[in-house]
């Protein structure tokens, strides 16, 4: 039995990385994979649109300018499932952002990981949080 | 005796009809009315390592419950920059559900038996192949060589037929006597399905949904699709697929909600998918998907970027 279950289980490797990981567009066609980027800035505004929000931050550079980013992540309508509210990233907040920078070079890149600066992430939680299988009506 | 046997089999009779009776409508229809989620983590078709196994243990869903949720909360650091840009976002935004389907199938197609999207034509793979050519010949000309989700026309699986997707798996049900509306989160479909008894448009009409017609079989709604366009493929369709969808309310919590894809002319033999879907709380939000569409912009921005870089 329990040899059954683990031949099982390790066949299910490939089920699980078949998992889609599709977005609603290619973001590999708007963002380049050779121009990381990672920010340390202040958020200025998050706009809560579909199909994917976005977050403004300002970054402070060396020299004593700032440059203003547009960070893109998700649908919205995940975390407003998940409690997350218009009040959950007040502007000021201090964002550190890993992710690629757009591919027409302007100011703007995708959300990869979003941290504050003590490394707790942004963002926490798991597949599923919205669905019923968490949260039905019962 | 003969009374008793007869009382007890009435008895069972009313037992029997209460358990399977759905809520009824002010009309008398089966009440089908709410929102809805189709989230899970079956997959469509049965990965070819599980071939021949139909269904998993209690414990053997336990343990791949467990490995897709542990897997998908890592971030996908692969080490490869092109992997990594791929998902866009960690995944927190996504929604994909938790469980695998109550009969703990290993796909969601019940047939063909092996659980696999049956072979397209050879006339349908041509088709397929020359479209995928035109698509990545032309992909960053215009917005119509993106796809129909990134112009914000169409979701791939908000149907019909409907599947489950990555997130925003929600769908409402409306009902009144002579009209079944489903609409859906993604990408903002309203589909208005006649219950009135009247014929499919004529043949020369199409469109990319088609046309949808209802009636009830006793308690399961029964939607019958033609007249499409072939603008819109599902899974290698053409213009003559014929789709019949039957929706059963079997629990309070549960529709069960299952497609027939008949198309002769795309695949070499019909496919039927069954997914049990779950009663959830509302409200279904606007999804409002062409007015936020910036990465439209930006993808062809990036584009034309590119053209004017000198050609190292």
């Amino acid at each position: 039995m329990r040899k059954n279950l683990a031949i099982a289980v390790a066949s299910m490797g490939l089920l699980v990385s078949a998992a889609p990981m599709w977005a609603h567009h290619a973001f590999a066609a708007e963002f380049d994979s050779t121009k990381p980027v990672k920010l340390h800035g202040v958020v200025t505004k998050m706009e809560w649109i579909n199909p994917h929000a976005w977050i403004h931050v300002d970054v402070k550079n060396p020299d004593g300018t700032v440059t203003s980013w547009m960070i893109e992540g998700g649908s919205p309508n995940t975390l407003l499932r998940n409690g997350f509210t218009k009040n959950s990233l007040p502007p000021g907040t201090e964002i550190v952002v890993d992710g690629y920078q757009s591919k027409d070079e302007s100011n703007k890149m995708n959300g990869r990981d979003i941290t504050f600066p003590d490394g707790r992430k942004l963002f926490v939680g798991s597949a599923g949080q919205g669905s019923p299988d968490n949260k039905s009506e019962k | 005796m003969a009374w008793v046997r007869a009382l007890l089999a009435f008895a069972l009779a009313v037992i029997a009809a209460n358990a399977q009776t759905p809520p009824r409508t002010a009309d008398g229809q089966p009440d089908l009315q709410g929102v809805w989620s189709n989230a899970t983590i079956t997959p469509l078709e049965r990965p070819s390592d599980l071939a021949g196994k139909q269904t998993l243990t209690p414990e053997e869903a336990a343990v791949y419950e467990k490995q897709v949720v542990d897997r998908n909360n890592v971030d996908h650091r692969t080490g490869n920059a092109e992997s990594d840009v791929a998902p866009g976002y960690n995944e927190f935004w996504y929604d994909r559900g938790t469980k695998v389907v109550g009969s703990r199938r290993t796909s969601l197609i019940v047939d063909p038996p092996d659980g696999r999207i049956p072979s397209l034509t050879p006339e349908s793979q041509r088709r397929v192949q020359e479209a995928e050519t035109w698509m990545r010949e032309h992909a960053t000309d215009g917005p119509e060589g993106r796809s129909l989700a990134e112009r914000c026309l169409l979701w791939r699986t908000a149907g019909p037929p409907m599947l489950p997707g990555p997130y925003n798996n929600f769908f409402q049900i409306l009902q009144t006597r002579e009209h079944v509306v489903i609409l859906s989160e993604m990408i903002h479909d309203a589909r208005v399905i006649p219950l009135d008894g009247s014929p499919h448009l004529a043949s020369d009409i199409r469109q990319w949904t088609g046309d949808s017609r209802g009636h009830w079989e006793g308690d399961v709604l029964v939607v019958d699709t033609t007249n499409f366009s072939g603008k819109y493929s599902f899974r290698g369709s053409d213009r003559n697929l014929h789709l019949i969808e039957r929706f059963t309310r079997v629990s309070p919590d549960t529709l069960l909600y299952e497609f027939t894809v008949n198309d002769p002319t795309a695949f070499t033999k019909p496919w039927t998918v069954q997914i049990p879907v779950t009663k959830t709380k509302g409200p279904v939000f606007e999804y409002a998907c062409h007015e936020g569409n910036y990465a439209m912009a930006d993808i062809l921005a990036g584009a034309r970027a590119a053209e004017k870089r000198p050609q190292k």
